[in-house]
């Protein structure tokens, strides 16, 4: 049963469509992120969420009412903003308390869970400073306390650790997956990072250009990506020419391959590069093995990996290996191999 | 000689330039407010304190000095009440006019004062356009007593302190983040709380600096109270123009003069006290 439910959503300003049609359904206490890169109406579709911008077309459900048309201030959503958007003019536990003031509660009530809310995020001594004393760190806790404490039906955070450097990142990206898992609130992330919506996450839906490309959990999005924008934008992947002879059998640079493929007029094999795997030339592939030979150019060492890059007859492709691990010399003649199902045909896109 | 050291050079132009036309005119007017009248009206060089005694028991100063506190005040809150709600909308407009309009908005500062006063006797005068209309639409019978008064000299003076209002307005908004706005709806507050608690506490100290501007500008303008006032309306801008010029009494001019200055530093320190109480 979806909790949080949008169907048809649209967004355009003037002749440019920036959310084209999105629908989704959320389940109570699911946290799903929306991941793409900027400009393809992620943040758009969270702002229609929030009532700060209206939809030209489509509903938006909560908790089986429709809110498409109803005011911000009535929808009780938590936002998180990109830049914090504390209060510069109040103290944190006022700001924390803003929400509360304005549904009327007792003042008792208020200051208890103001306290509880700053408790959550470990900022219990700080709630007489002002936003600008505190670090970055600790801004995004005031503004994730504030928009808890209200109770909010969704949890909106819209590129909410963009701002951090990238150890912090680390720690709050825990941190509030914990916070919403233990109150099960359901959540929406909108974010450019693929790493935060991987591990923040129970779904994740890839947007590109006002749609949805794909949505399904980490696993799916990363291990069988629906098109080939998914599989360029979620992790990395080597694209190979491919082409395909009669019997339905795959060459790559030259060599046939146990991959078969769909008709398509031109097509790419993606393979990501921590699944290949370096062999000397003279070591024969199994059955069920992909296989393409080339010249190894350069090794980049890049702490935990070594990326190898190789250059063959169709171009050139990269190889990423444990470091640590014995690394072929630069400039000798190597077989790529893989297996066959790490190879994901993807129609070569029009120019 | 570093980079650093030779910054204050840039200094010296202005510096020099204000020594020569308001440094110096400054202390020759100090000089003669210590200065004697004597029974022919004719200036005696003296060091006393006679003229300022003589001024300060003249119960005509402290009139004055409450018609102009009193004028300057009623200005700058009619003109705070026209640009306030203006500037707003200039500062997030994203019209593509919002160039223009704020052009227009500023636009009066472009003409001359004693042009303006005309545009507003023939707007408010007996014959005018307000009182026109009024008459022909039956409303009224006699004409509204707009001009050579008061409501004129009000009316004329926040119009010419609006500009500079609006101006400063728009460069004290810096803190004004629409995102604070929208945290504000999202947690529950409907857009007159948000203005409330957001909007306005935001922009206290944008309205402070344009009060404190229009307030200054209010208490030393001499044409508008002079040409709008019909002789009617008394503030000291104008009796320190009449004892300069008509009376040729420099020293009763000075001690006026001197007298204004430091009443505006106190008034303005004044409302610093309390726009940093208000910030807390």
């Amino acid at each position: 049963m979806s909790y949080l439910e949008l169907s048809g959503l649209q967004k355009r300003y003037g002749s440019a469509v920036a959310v084209d049609d999105v629908s989704l359904s959320v389940a109570k206490g699911e946290a799903v992120a929306l991941l793409g890169p900027s400009g393809c109406g992620k943040t758009t579709t969270l702002r229609m969420l929030a009532g700060l911008i209206e939809p030209n077309q489509g509903m938006i459900r909560v908790d089986g009412s429709e809110i498409t048309r109803l005011p911000a201030h009535k929808r009780n959503m938590g936002y998180v903003f990109q830049s914090y958007a504390l209060f510069p003019h109040m103290s944190v536990a006022r700001n924390v308390a803003f929400g509360l003031e304005e549904r009327g509660r007792p003042k008792a009530e208020i200051a208890r869970q103001v306290e509880e809310a700053l408790a959550m995020v470990r900022l219990e001594g700080l709630a007489q400073r002002r936003p600008r004393e505190l670090s970055g760190g600790q801004q995004q806790r005031v503004a994730l306390a504030r928009a808890l404490v209200i109770h909010p039906s969704v949890l909106l955070l819209d590129e909410s650790l963009s701002n951090l450097d990238a150890k912090l990142r680390d720690t709050m990206r825990h941190e509030i997956r914990s916070i919403q898992r233990s109150l099960g609130i359901t959540t929406l992330f909108v974010t450019h990072d693929q790493v935060e919506a991987l591990t923040m996450c129970d779904r994740i839906a890839v947007m590109h250009r006002g749609r949805i490309a794909q949505i399904g959990s980490p696993e799916d999005i990363y291990e069988r990506p629906a098109t080939r924008f998914v599989a360029e934008f979620v992790g990395r992947a080597n694209a190979l020419p491919a082409e395909r002879g009669s019997d339905g059998r795959v060459t790559l640079w030259g060599a046939a391959q146990p991959v078969t493929a769909p008709v398509e007029q031109a097509f790419d094999i993606f393979v990501r590069p921590q699944r290949m795997r370096i062999l000397p030339l003279s070591e024969p592939a199994g059955d069920a093995t992909a296989r393409v030979t080339g010249k190894v150019l350069r090794n980049v060492f890049v702490g935990d990996h070594v990326e190898v890059l190789v250059e063959g007859a169709g171009g050139q492709l990269t190889v990423e290996m444990a470091s640590g691990s014995p690394v072929p010399p630069e400039g000798s003649e190597v077989a790529v191999v893989w297996r066959a199902q790490d190879s994901l045909p993807f129609a070569r896109e029009a120019a | 000689m570093t980079a650093s050291a030779r910054l204050p050079l840039l200094l010296i132009p202005a510096a020099l330039f204000v020594l020569a036309i308001y440094a110096w005119p400054t202390l020759l007017l100090m000089r003669n407010a210590f200065n004697e009248v004597g029974p022919t009206g004719a200036m005696v060089e003296a060091w006393s304190l006679k003229t300022a005694a003589d001024t300060f028991a003249d119960g005509f100063t402290f009139e004055l000095t409450l018609n102009s506190i009193w004028l300057s005040l009623s200005a700058t809150a009619i003109a705070l009440a026209l640009s306030y709600p203006l500037s707003l909308f200039l500062f997030r407009t994203d019209s593509r006019w919002k160039g223009l309009l704020a052009v227009i908005a500023i636009m009066p500062m472009l003409i001359s004062s004693v042009v303006r006063v005309f545009g507003w006797l023939a707007i408010l005068g007996d014959r005018g356009l307000v009182n026109g209309l009024l008459q022909s639409l039956g409303l009224i019978s006699a004409p509204l007593k707009l001009v050579f008064n008061w409501t004129g000299v009000t009316i004329g003076l926040a119009e010419s302190i609006m500009p500079y209002m609006i101006l400063a307005l728009l460069a004290g908004f810096g803190q004004l983040d629409r995102t604070l706005e929208e945290a504000s709806r999202s947690l529950g507050a409907s857009p007159f709380r948000t203005f409330m608690r957001v909007t306005l506490p935001l922009s206290l100290p944008a309205i402070a600096l344009a009060a404190g501007l229009g307030f200054v500008l209010s208490m030393s303008a001499y044409i508008t109270p002079k040409l709008l006032g019909g002789g009617r309306v008394f503030v000291l801008a104008t009796e320190i123009f009449e004892q300069a010029t008509t009376n040729t009494n420099w020293p009763v001019a000075a001690v006026l003069a001197i007298y204004t200055l430091v009443l505006l530093l106190a008034l303005l320190a004044l409302s610093n006290v309390v726009a940093k109480g208000l910030k807390r």
